[in-house]
């Protein structure tokens, strides 16, 4: 046997060894100053931090008047009030994301009407699709998006060149996703019913489309409008009102 | 044979020196692979002087008692049972019964060398 290596297997072994006994002394011998205050010391110093306590106490408090102080400020200058304004004005133009209750319609290619060597329709004749959101619109729908396509009051639906366009966003791949938001759980339902027993279905089935529509949920999103919106015809009123 | 004592105080040195603290939850398993290091440290020195040394069997020998004895506790804990202790009065046993042995042969060395001396 080679006695270097085994002494070298040793001095690694109680090299370990000694290494693992000064970590658990180490960690034996954690608080390194004993604590040797009596009893009265102890409530000296409890008192003293209750003293601190007190007063941070105070100073969160005084804080937090000023900080709702400001806040009521904030909420009452003009600049909030515009900015509400604002807002609510872009969620009625359609540019923010919409969250709530609504139905979700696909609409598909009649699979069963598939005969060999035709090929089945990809797209959707605008007219169908006008009909359908203006259907929609009655029964009030608040936001609809069409393909990931939002809908808004200048959204403009039309075929150019056998090619249905929505805003320049193409309808090519069918099934597409209509989805709808409404005001409140109820109306939703409301508006699945009659999505069942609308013509609208049977319009889409003549042109080899199947219109399906989903149970009502409480969570859908419609995404904002993307495209920049052009004014043309408007114009901002003068101060003063001297037009 | 001086050796592993250096390294053994290096290792203290060391370990001293990287201050490295492990969670009070967790000194019962270096306590208890501390023992079983040293149990099998002995056995090895027991066995070299014995002549019957397998550095095979010393090696595995450390990692596996070490392991064993960690998890021996870790079932303890959660069973509900101390069962770090079977494994404490098992090493604790062989600790001494290593050591002993190592002394009887230390000593019949040292006789029989004192022996060859009054003789030469």
């Amino acid at each position: 046997m080679d006695r270097q290596k085994v002494t070298l297997r040793f001095t690694l072994i109680s090299a370990l060894i000694g290494f693992m006994i000064a970590v658990q002394f180490q960690t034996v011998t954690e608080p390194k100053v004993r604590d040797t205050r009596d009893i009265w010391q102890l409530r000296e110093a409890l008192l003293k931090e209750k003293e601190m306590q007190y007063q941070l106490l105070t100073e969160i408090r005084s804080y937090e008047e000023k900080l709702s102080a400001y806040e009521s400020k904030r909420k009452q200058s003009k600049e909030q009030a515009l900015k509400d304004t604002y807002l609510e004005l872009k969620q009625e133009t359609g540019l923010t994301e919409v969250k709530g209750p609504g139905v979700t319609l696909e609409i598909e290619p009649v699979i069963e009407d598939i005969k060999l060597g035709y090929t089945p329709t990809s797209t959707v004749p605008p007219e169908l699709l006008k009909r359908l959101v203006n259907e929609l619109n009655m029964y009030q729908a608040e936001s609809i998006s069409i393909d990931g396509q939002r809908i808004i009051n200048t959204t403009v639906i039309r075929d150019i060149n056998t090619e249905t366009k929505i805003d320049g966003h193409t309808i090519k791949d069918l099934p597409i996703e209509i989805k709808v938001i409404v005001k409140d759980f109820a109306t939703a339902e409301k508006l699945y019913n009659r999505m069942n027993v609308s013509k609208a279905k049977d319009e889409f089935f003549t042109e080899s489309l199947r219109l399906s529509v989903t149970k009502p949920s409480t969570e859908i999103t419609v995404p904002a409008y993307e495209n920049p919106i052009r004014i043309r015809y408007m114009e901002s009123v003068k101060e003063g009102g001297g037009s | 044979m001086w050796l592993p004592v250096v390294g053994l105080i290096a290792g203290i040195v060391l370990g001293l020196l990287t201050e490295i603290r492990i969670p009070d939850e967790y000194s019962n398993y270096l306590s208890i692979a501390v023992l079983a290091a040293f149990d099998t440290l002995f056995g090895g020195i027991r066995a070299y002087l014995q002549n019957i040394y397998d550095e095979k069997v010393f090696v595995s020998g450390f990692f596996f008692n070490i392991i064993l004895a960690a998890s021996l506790a870790f079932l303890g804990v959660h069973l509900g049972v101390d069962l770090y202790l079977a494994a404490v009065f098992a090493f604790g046993v062989r600790l001494f019964q290593n050591i002993a042995v190592i002394r009887r042969i230390l000593l019949t060395k040292w006789s029989t060398n004192k022996e060859k001396l009054e003789k030469s």
